[in-house]
């Protein structure tokens, strides 16, 4: 048995039998299926503060037809402006001055508020207002029965989305599961991982401090010590994840069918495109696209398979990069400095994987998908949305040949960083350090 | 013939230089005492024999040929700094450090029990380290670090933390080891028990060698010439009689019965013919030259005295 794997097998051994391991391998879908459920309690009962706006209508066409939509509450009001500034009133939100030529010049209209106001208030109050001129508008034209005509010719579309497959049938595709899996899957990266990551720099830290890796350092090389400890914790988060996905597969599939059995069946009526009870359209149209969607055999490969690979590839880099930052230090609190040329990528991979879940082929998700510091978050964010495959091998390999670059790197760093005590080295110290023959 | 030879290896950090152009020469089943104030060198000497860290320049040679990769398994280190995992238990971890050393699990678990009952620590097996104290710890280690019966041994500082009881049953391991045809080095600074395991000797000041020889050569060779007579009979006859002829340096207790003299003899001054000028006067119960121990050496050398 080669030393490497003797050490993996240690730390493998070591953290499975925690009391912690089985506590997070437990409580991790609990928690996701709570913060799950909460987010959607609040995006439910979102109850936002009423915002009183006073109208200053100089054209006298506009106030009357404002309608108090959501938060925002309207009133009219007689006085000038310098009146109704001179002292504020409570609980005022802001004041709303329109021009007496409004009609002709749409661009004569003010909004004043005491508190920052929000792109979703301003455009909330322009809908409204444009709504309004261009009624006017159309009423100068003097059509008879414009109401009833407006109301005839009012039709609202409901698309349903399919994409084209390789063999040319057609599935229901379902975005809202897309935007969701992958803004769960980016997520659960980005803290896999800092968290398996931060197991490494803690495991590195404690041979430093406990003095283990002095009688170590006799029988293995630091690196295979390195290497050890890597892989080791990779197979504890392999597991954990695969503990993990039989879970949610499992409760998954035994949730759906006991609540939506006859939906299954409805979305494989559509499929196979049989019509469908007209009633029960508009809303089984969605639905049995979500569970058409997440019921897809090549669809859950791609998205778990991407997982394994680049939740892999990812923790192997940065773990090599948080093991390096543990073997420069004597306790976790002088970790933070270094820490910081870690987390920027990370969190900016966060923010670009945002983006690319609204653009997945735009030109930010493609570099970004591409550049391995990145690309495991970014990339998990595009994979619901379908990728070209020369793009996500392309990014494979990059990430691949960047961990066994930052490997390398990381080793040497650590060879010298394990016998390094008393000191709180800066970044230049450790790239230093890199360079050094020992 | 000797196991390890260092030559000429001199190795520097960044603000200061560790180790001095130092050559030195284990002879095979000796045990080789590395002597030196703290900061001296001592541990990097060692590390580099270790391969933990690589010379700037100079060699070291194992049984005359290069220092390889893999002669580290040949190798057993027992730090200065003792260090185990806290929350693992002995036996699994014992285990553990004698696969990393090349031993398989089951010649390492049939190994490690044998050294357990030897040391009457069957018992702590499934005990985790953090419930041992650190003699009991640093016994583990001891075993961990000879387990795979390495040609050579090296022991930093091991009897500091050991009761007196235990550092003699080290000791006597130690002994037997080398009787058995191991090869010890032994880095300290208690220089009593070097006198009592030590052969040879290498003395490490200001990363530089500044002595090395064999244990009794060295005390002998700073040997001042002074001499320890024990008699019985009149202290004044004898004092008066040696006056002429040598230093009188003390004496002990005057109402005792048998008296002890110290005496300094000139290089020139015919030991023989003191001798038998005592043997007129008083009646000699044993005359014998008063050695240097090892400490006073190491305080004298390190001072720059010698």
């Amino acid at each position: 048995m080669s030393k490497i794997s003797i050490i993996a097998g240690r730390e493998f051994n070591e953290r499975v039998r925690k009391k912690s391991f089985i506590i997070t391998t437990i409580l991790m879908p609990v928690f996701f299926v709570g913060l799950i459920v909460v987010m959607a309690l609040m995006m439910n009962f979102q109850q936002e503060e009423e915002k009183q706006i006073t109208v200053l209508d100089k054209s006298g066409m506009v106030a009357p037809k404002l309608q108090n939509s959501g938060d925002l509450i309207f009133s009219t009001s007689e006085s000038s402006f310098e009146e109704l500034t001179a002292e504020k009133q409570d609980d005022l939100y802001g004041i709303l001055v329109i021009g007496e030529n409004v009609i002709e010049n749409p661009k004569n209209v003010q909004f004043y508020t005491y508190e920052s106001s929000t792109i979703n208030i301003e455009k909330s109050i322009t809908d409204q207002i444009e709504n309004i001129l261009e009624e006017e508008k159309l009423k100068s034209y003097n059509i008879e029965n414009l109401p009833q005509i407006l109301a005839e010719i009012e039709t609202p579309v409901s698309m349903q989305v399919s994409q084209i497959t390789e063999t040319g049938e057609t599935k229901a595709v379902s975005n809202m599961v897309n935007i969701a899996i992958a803004y769960l899957f980016g997520l659960m990266i980005y803290m896999v991982v800092f968290l398996y990551g931060n197991m490494v720099m803690q495991g590195v830290i404690e041979e430093k401090s406990n003095k283990v890796l002095e009688v170590m350092v006799s029988s293995v090389k630091p690196f295979q010590l390195m290497m050890g400890k890597i892989l080791g914790i990779a197979a504890v988060a392999v597991l954990q994840f695969v503990i993990w996905v039989v879970f949610i597969v499992g409760v998954g599939g035994a949730l759906m069918n006991v609540f939506a059995g006859d939906m299954i069946e409805a979305a494989a009526a559509m499929q196979s495109g049989m019509p469908m009870d007209m009633t029960n359209m508009a809303m089984d149209a969605d639905m049995a696209s979500v569970i058409n969607t997440i019921t897809d055999p090549g669809y859950l490969i791609r998205i778990f398979g991407g997982f394994l690979i680049f939740f892999i590839g990812g923790y192997l880099l940065y773990s090599a990069m948080f093991a390096a930052v543990g073997s420069a230090v004597d306790n976790e609190k002088d970790t933070q400095n270094l820490q910081l040329p870690i987390s920027i990528p990370l969190i900016l991979a966060l923010v670009v994987m945002v983006n690319a879940m609204q653009d997945p082929n735009g030109q930010l998700a493609f570099w970004f998908s591409m550049i391995p510091f990145t690309s495991p978050v970014v990339m998990m964010a595009r994979l619901p949305y379908g990728v070209p495959d020369w793009q996500l091998w392309l990014s494979i390999v990059l990430l691949f040949i960047t961990f066994v670059g930052m490997v390398w790197l990381a080793g040497k760093i650590y060879r010298v960083g394990i016998f390094m005590y008393g000191k709180k080295p800066t970044l230049k110290e450790l790239i230093k350090w890199s360079r050094y023959k020992v | 013939m000797e196991l390890l030879k260092v030559e000429n290896v001199s190795k520097s950090f960044a603000k200061h230089k560790a180790l001095d152009d130092v050559s030195l020469s284990i002879p095979r089943g000796s045990v080789y005492g590395l002597l030196g104030p703290n900061g001296a060198g001592k541990t990097t000497l060692i590390r580099i024999i270790n391969r933990i860290t690589a010379p700037d320049s100079g060699t070291i040679y194992l049984n005359g040929k290069p220092l390889q990769p893999e002669d580290v398994t040949r190798i057993g280190y027992l730090p200065e700094e003792r260090g185990l995992y806290k929350n693992m238990k002995v036996g699994e971890q014992a285990l553990y450090f004698a696969q990393l050393k090349g031993l398989s699990r089951r010649d390492a678990t049939a190994r490690l029990k044998k050294w357990f009952t030897h040391f009457g620590i069957q018992g702590w097996w499934d005990k985790k380290v953090t419930e041992l104290s650190k003699g009991m710890a640093q016994k583990v280690q001891f075993i961990v670090t000879i387990l795979h019966e390495p040609e050579l041994l090296i022991f930093d500082e091991p009897f500091s933390g050991f009761d007196p009881i235990n550092a003699n049953l080290l000791k006597e391991e130690i002994m037997k080891l080398r009787d058995n045809g191991a090869t010890v080095i032994f880095s300290t600074h208690n220089m009593a028990s070097v006198e009592e395991v030590c052969d040879h000797i290498t003395l490490i000041n200001k990363s530089k060698n500044i002595l090395s020889g064999k244990v009794d050569e060295i005390r002998h060779a700073h040997g001042n010439n002074i001499f320890e007579v024990d008699f019985r009979g009149s202290r004044e006859e004898l004092t008066a009689a040696l006056t002429d002829k040598c230093t009188l340096l003390e004496s002990n207790d005057e109402n005792s019965v048998y008296n002890s003299l110290k005496i300094h003899i000139p290089d020139d001054g015919g030991v023989k013919s003191i001798i038998s000028l005592i043997n007129d006067t008083v009646e000699i119960r044993s005359f014998h030259e008063v050695i240097p121990s090892m400490n006073d050496i190491f305080i004298k050398a390190v001072a720059g005295q010698l």
